[in-house]
């Protein structure tokens, strides 16, 4: 589903992501971990399609993210850590707008809105303009519009952000079951919590490069320790050179 | 069973920004019915007052047999040929932002939505920002025209048609500008390149409008080869590979009845808008993708006017730079985070390409203006005329003084964005926050406009007491226009928009530059009238009495916003 080959990308002088390859199969739930500036963030706007690698491709569901950006966006759905929103509209038009940018029929939008945003409690404010939305809210209305077309990769940047932890409980169950469905999710995050209960597989990046990649298990087994947070520990300050 | 129906992006986006705009103002509307009536006012005002003066204008004009049409006729192609370049600078600038340092653009490129479609959405939100000024000075005028030459009722017609396929042309380019710059140039090169385009101009300009020695002579027995060498200078508007040449050819040969000639320009007009609008809408997407990856993907490299020198021997450097120390050297009796917050706004502006960039076209336009009217002084020989022009030049440079405010100062607060808390929470505390910015940007506007004054009024050969009186008289002008920009940018904040000139266009802005022209133009007025020199002279109760009423209105335009803006940031939610 997420085919990374050979994925470069400089600004400048500096390499914020150096040569990196992964693969993420259909129905995994892929948690990337690294300390700030590692990488991850400028890793997924490669793979949303707002910037052109250095050098290497991204290939989502089989297109590539450069040559058939629009094949590729059309199966995915992005979620920024500060989502944009139409501040003037009320969720329901907002929902509209996007599932018809995904060519979704009306009974079809209607259908999906409906029943995420009964999951995620925002039924009371449907009909307001997202301007007058707390910033947890906000991120909710974000999540219903990207899930409504039902993608196959789904890329999230620190998701949690804002929200509260009900809502988080809800978004990881929806993430999980969307998951066991097939959908592919890709989440960047800081919270260690996430990539221990939620992750398939755990890739922890440091300067640009992927350090460590596998289950828990697996890093567990490989750097002989039980926990995830001194497992991050010992990659990230070793190659930092902080230790 | 639900059919899909698949509805063009372009449209989608065109009736999500039309909602998105229309709440807005209904919104501003609901907020202050009292501001949108002033508003309304002034644009009906304006139409009125602008028709009446441009007809009175071109009456008085083409009463002069022979030389009325010819004269009115060049100042048709001169002024389309100015704005011409006015909209695709104008149109550069707004494209870049909007092309590349837009939310809404990183949001549509995550969505099935093609670079294309985006790119030609963005170029006719950038068009329509661009050119909406245009289009609301060049009615009344283009009315009063048709009036005067008593036009048949196909010219108001057919006049909207050649206009929009001209507000086209230079937007389209500013966007393909727009894109080169951003591929191409980076922060350096830009900055480089603008400064030495910038004083290209102004050197080009200054010996272009050198003076005609006219004798006394031959105004009196050669007027028609006097108007020739006048009017050589201005040949440049006839070049026929200008658009402008194309509209105004267009135009001035429809009121005339040669339809044919007309409707040639107009095609003209029409296959190249169509040429290169099709390109820009139709074949401009991949390479809008390669400008945006280029911008994003720019390193931070050191600028060439960099300040602050951040690495020493690889370890950062805290130590007082330049501008900390002129700070502390003009600032002095300030307190240390008052000081801080000077620097970080100059800072912030300076690191800005196209918000300097803005201010030195401003500054290039004011020094070609200044330098010539030296030549033009030599020309007045009635006191009348010696009066009305150094009034006149009082309210150009306040005009331009309101430029600047509305520009630069309005958009203060809100380009300070959700950040805003950051400065509100620190013991500065919001009042001192605008004191500070309102001080810091009268102090920088008064040095500028007052030398700028007094330059004018040295060109215009004023005695020393008059040029006194205009030097005061703008620096008053620069503290209310500071405190009424400041004010207002406190009283309707943008705190959702990144982009000044977005900000600038919301309604506050429109309040604060209507505002300050309204107030311009009545101080300018009040002092003429009250003079105790110009016209005639008024008695020195009257003068007194005009330079108490200047400054009292003065003291309140400034006082009153500046004082609910404090109210406003102190209580704000962001």
């Amino acid at each position: 589903m997420i085919e990374i080959k050979g994925l470069s990308k400089s600004f400048g002088d500096l390499t914020a992501v150096n040569d990196i390859n992964l693969s993420v199969p259909k129905g995994e739930f892929f948690v990337i971990l690294g300390p700030n500036a590692a990488g991850k963030t400028t890793t997924i706007k490669v793979m949303a399609g707002l910037m052109k690698p250095t050098s290497g491709s991204v290939h989502v569901c089989g297109h590539n993210i450069e040559s058939e950006p629009l094949k590729a966006r059309k199966r995915m759905a992005y979620l920024p850590d500060f989502p944009f929103l139409y501040d003037k509209l009320t969720p329901i038009e907002f929902f509209r707008f996007t599932g018809q940018l995904f060519g979704m029929s009306e009974s079809h939008i209607q259908n999906e809105s409906d029943s995420l945003s009964d999951r995620f409690s925002l039924g009371e404010f449907l009909s307001n303009p997202i301007e007058s939305l707390s910033h947890g809210t906000k991120q909710r209305v974000a999540i219903v519009s990207a899930l409504m077309h039902a993608p196959e990769v789904f890329v999230l940047d620190e998701p949690m952000v804002g929200l509260d932890p009900h809502h988080a409980r809800i978004l990881k169950d929806i993430l999980r079951e969307r998951a066991n469905q097939g959908m592919t999710v890709f989440v960047s995050t800081h919270q260690l919590s996430v990539a221990e209960e939620m992750a398939d597989r755990i890739g922890i990046m440091n300067q640009g490069k992927i350090v460590a990649v596998g289950s828990h298990s697996e890093l567990q087994a490989a750097n002989h320790d039980n926990k995830l947070e001194s497992i991050f520990l010992s990659l990230t300050l070793k190659t930092d050179g902080r230790n | 069973m639900d059919e899909i129906k698949q509805i063009s992006h372009w449209r989608l986006l065109f009736k999500v920004n039309q909602i998105q705009n229309w709440r807005r103002l209904q919104s501003a509307v609901s907020s202050s019915r009292l501001h949108a009536f002033l508003m309304g006012l002034f644009v009906v005002g304006y139409a009125w007052l602008a028709f009446q003066l441009f007809s009175k204008g071109l009456h008085f004009t083409s009463s002069f047999p022979g030389l009325g049409p010819v004269l009115i006729e060049r100042m048709i192609f001169l002024l389309f040929a100015f704005l011409f370049f006015l909209l695709l600078l104008s149109n550069v600038i707004i494209n870049f932002t909007n092309l590349f340092r837009n939310r809404e653009t990183h949001f549509l490129l995550t969505l099935p939505v093609s670079h294309q479609v985006i790119f030609r959405w963005k170029i006719f939100e950038s068009g329509i920002l661009a050119s909406w000024a245009f289009l609301f000075l060049v009615t009344p005028l283009l009315i009063a025209y048709g009036e005067t030459y008593n036009s048949t009722w196909h010219f108001y017609l057919v006049t909207p048609l050649f206009i929009g396929m001209f507000v086209i042309l230079p937007g389209v380019l500013g966007s393909c500008v727009a894109l080169f710059l951003a591929r191409w140039l980076d922060r350096l090169a830009f900055q480089v390149a603008a400064m030495l385009v910038i004083i290209l101009v102004i050197v080009f300009i200054s010996s272009w409008l050198q003076p005609e020695i006219v004798t006394d002579e031959m105004l009196e027995t050669r007027v028609l080869d006097v108007v020739d060498r006048l009017l050589a200078r201005t040949q440049f508007s006839l070049f026929p590979f200008l658009p402008s040449y194309w509209v105004s050819s267009g135009i001035t040969q429809w009121i005339e009845g040669a339809v044919m000639g007309a409707l040639f320009f107009g095609l003209v007009l029409l296959s190249h808008t169509l040429f290169f609008g099709y390109i820009a809408t139709t074949r401009s997407g991949s390479m809008f993708f390669s400008s945006l990856s280029a911008v994003n993907s720019r390193g931070r490299k050191a600028s060439l006017w960099c300040i602050t020198n951040t690495k020493k021997n690889g370890q950062l450097d805290f130590k007082p730079k330049l501008l900390d120390r002129l700070a502390k050297l003009f600032w002095w009796w300030s307190k240390s985070d008052s000081r801080a917050l000077i620097v970080k706004d100059t800072l912030t502006f300076w690191r800005d390409t196209t918000q300097w960039g803005q201010s030195l076209v401003l500054l290039g336009l004011l020094v070609a203006y200044i330098m010539n009217l030296r030549y033009f002084s030599h020309r007045l020989t009635s006191d009348f005329w010696v009066d009305l022009t150094s009034y006149l030049n009082l309210g150009a440079c306040a005009l331009n003084l309101a430029t600047l405010t509305t520009r630069f100062v309005f958009p203060q607060i809100s380009l300070e964005g959700k950040r805003i808390w950051i400065i509100g929470m620190a013991p500065l505390g919001m009042k001192r926050t605008l004191m500070t910015k309102f001080l810091f940007s009268t102090a920088i506007s008064m040095i500028v406009t007052m030398a700028l004054v007094g330059a004018s009024c040295m060109m215009l050969s004023v005695s020393a007491e008059r040029m006194l009186y205009f030097i005061l008289a703008i620096g008053v002008m620069a503290f209310a226009l500071n405190a009424l920009a400041l004010g207002l940018g406190a009283l309707y904040p943008n705190f959702r928009e990144d982009n000044p000139s977005k900000i600038v266009s919301g309604f506050g802005g429109t309040l604060c530059l209507v505002l300050s022209f309204l107030y311009i133009v009545g101080m300018v007025g009040l002092m003429a009238f009250t003079s105790f020199w110009a016209f005639g002279g008024s008695s020195s109760l009257v003068f007194v009495f005009g330079c108490l009423g200047f400054l009292i209105v003065s003291f309140f335009l400034g006082w009153f916003p500046l004082r609910n803006g404090i109210h406003r940031m102190s209580s704000i939610e962001v």
